[in-house]
């Protein structure tokens, strides 16, 4: 399965590059993580339980795996779930573009294999599972921005 | 293939069947007619540790005629006493239209209309129609009841305005208007499979024969059911003629339509099909209210 996409910050590039590398914020915007640590400089692994209609609690074992960093432009990453139900595997890249008005456009596209119970039963809502945990994402990424923007925010 | 163990009850009457939806909030889940729900526990997708049966509160499962000529619909009613009464035949003929569409015979004889709504699949036919109809949703939980427009029940992906205490109690649909038609289509690979898009109209017309009112509804070309608003303001004001209803048709494809691709179809063929439907849905609806003008006429 492909999910690309473009999202606009209202921010500069260099904080919105900072949330992308900070575990805290990425567990905030991956919905259900209950933990994320860094575990290597370049490795985070930590624990999701995805509850969406029927499918109740099903907990993934999560580890992300940054590579080819140039700070503050790209990024690409490595993820691998694995849970009782299925398992993700795949990658993402992120680009970082500096856009009018001091904002940052963030372009993504990632390719993920699904295989499983998870996919065999829910191939029909894969898509529209895949857009509905995004949307979650980047919103509260730019939650996360606005707070930082407004001073308070630590992640 | 077994669910995980559980815990059951099994209230009988409609008071405790709230309490204990109140004590497990959270963790239990109302059982209604078990055609998705027990599926998904049997391939373990779905491990509620309680389960509230409400298969013996007879006080859901009715059907009547409401005080304004509408219907008020028990939760717990069968998609086949909904398919079979000469009563919502009367009052509210798009649900026995839609019923032939709704899976199966032996899944209808089971399932039922709460069930449906709760559950809220993408691409069931119930949620859509009870949109087209302008319906709504009674909540009840242990210490008050409320009652959701349609429009605002279906908020996501099998997500919906309801809590986790409360029960589907009742559907309360209007009363029809006077001129108005209706009609459901869809397209899917075996008839009784989830449609890979649906489309649901009711159209009503005014006494010169232009378009007072419609309510178009799409099902599986979003991440819920929609009413599709563009398409419905392409036709009212309008004399429905082939060209507005073309344009209504093009304006669901290209606005209102948001679908998904997956392995049955892409995202620009259930595009396609919600032109192709609502083109033939509109026009049913219109000339099932202009005959509908013809009777009534002294």
């Amino acid at each position: 399965m492909k999910v690309q996409g473009a999202f606009t910050f209202r921010g500069p590039r260099a904080l919105v590059w900072d949330l992308l590398q900070d575990p805290a914020v990425l567990a905030k915007a991956m919905p259900g993580t209950k933990r994320l640590e860094r575990t290597a400089p370049d490795r985070f692994e930590g624990v999701m339980k995805v509850s969406l209609g029927p499918v109740t609690a099903a907990e993934f074992a999560l580890a992300v795996t940054l590579r080819d960093q140039l700070a503050p432009e790209r990024f690409a990453m490595d993820i691998d779930s694995k849970g009782a139900l299925g398992f993700t595997r795949g990658t993402a890249r992120v680009v970082l573009e500096e856009a009018e008005n001091g904002e940052t456009t963030m372009r993504y596209e990632s390719e993920l294999q699904i295989g499983g119970k998870i996919a065999a039963v829910g191939q029909r809502i894969l898509d529209s599972a895949a857009r509905m945990m995004t949307q979650k994402g980047l919103d509260a990424l730019e939650r996360e921005l606005d707070a930082r923007l407004a001073g308070g925010g630590a992640g | 293939m077994k669910p995980a163990s559980f815990r059951y009850f099994r209230p009988d009457t409609l008071d405790e069947a709230l309490a204990l939806m109140a004590e497990h909030a959270g963790d239990a889940k109302a059982l209604a007619g078990g055609q998705s729900l027990v599926p998904a526990m049997n391939f373990r997708i779905a491990q509620p540790a309680i389960l509230i049966d409400l298969n013996r509160v007879s006080a859901l499962a009715s059907v009547g005629r409401a005080d304004d000529g509408g219907l008020r619909i028990g939760g717990m009613t069968r998609h086949r006493t909904l398919e079979h009464s000469t009563l919502v035949g009367d009052a509210a003929p798009l649900i026995t239209a839609a019923m032939p569409f709704v899976a199966h015979p032996p899944i209808r004889a089971r399932g039922t209309i709460g069930g449906s709504l709760a559950h809220a699949d993408p691409a069931a036919e119930l949620p859509a129609v009870v949109l087209a109809l302008g319906a709504s949703v009674v909540l009840r939980r242990r210490t008050g009841t409320r009652t959701v427009p349609a429009s605002g029940f279906f908020l996501g992906l099998y997500a919906t305005a309801l809590e986790p205490d409360e029960l589907v109690t009742e559907i309360v649909v209007p009363p029809r208007a006077p001129r108005s038609g209706w009609a459901i289509d869809e397209v899917a690979r075996r008839h009784g499979d989830y449609a890979l898009a649906g489309v649901v109209a009711e159209i009503a017309l005014d006494e010169a024969g232009a378009v007072s009112a419609a309510r178009i509804a799409l099902f599986s070309v979003h991440d819920r059911p929609v009413l599709a608003h563009k398409a419905a303001e392409a036709l009212v004001g309008a004399r429905p003629d082939e060209e507005a209803i073309r344009a209504a048709a093009s304006a669901a494809a290209g606005h209102d339509a948001d679908p998904s691709a997956d392995i049955h179809a892409s995202a620009a063929y259930r595009r396609h099909l919600v032109g192709v439907l609502t083109r033939r849905v509109v026009t049913r609806a219109v000339e099932r209210a202009r005959g509908a003008a013809v009777e009534s006429r002294p």
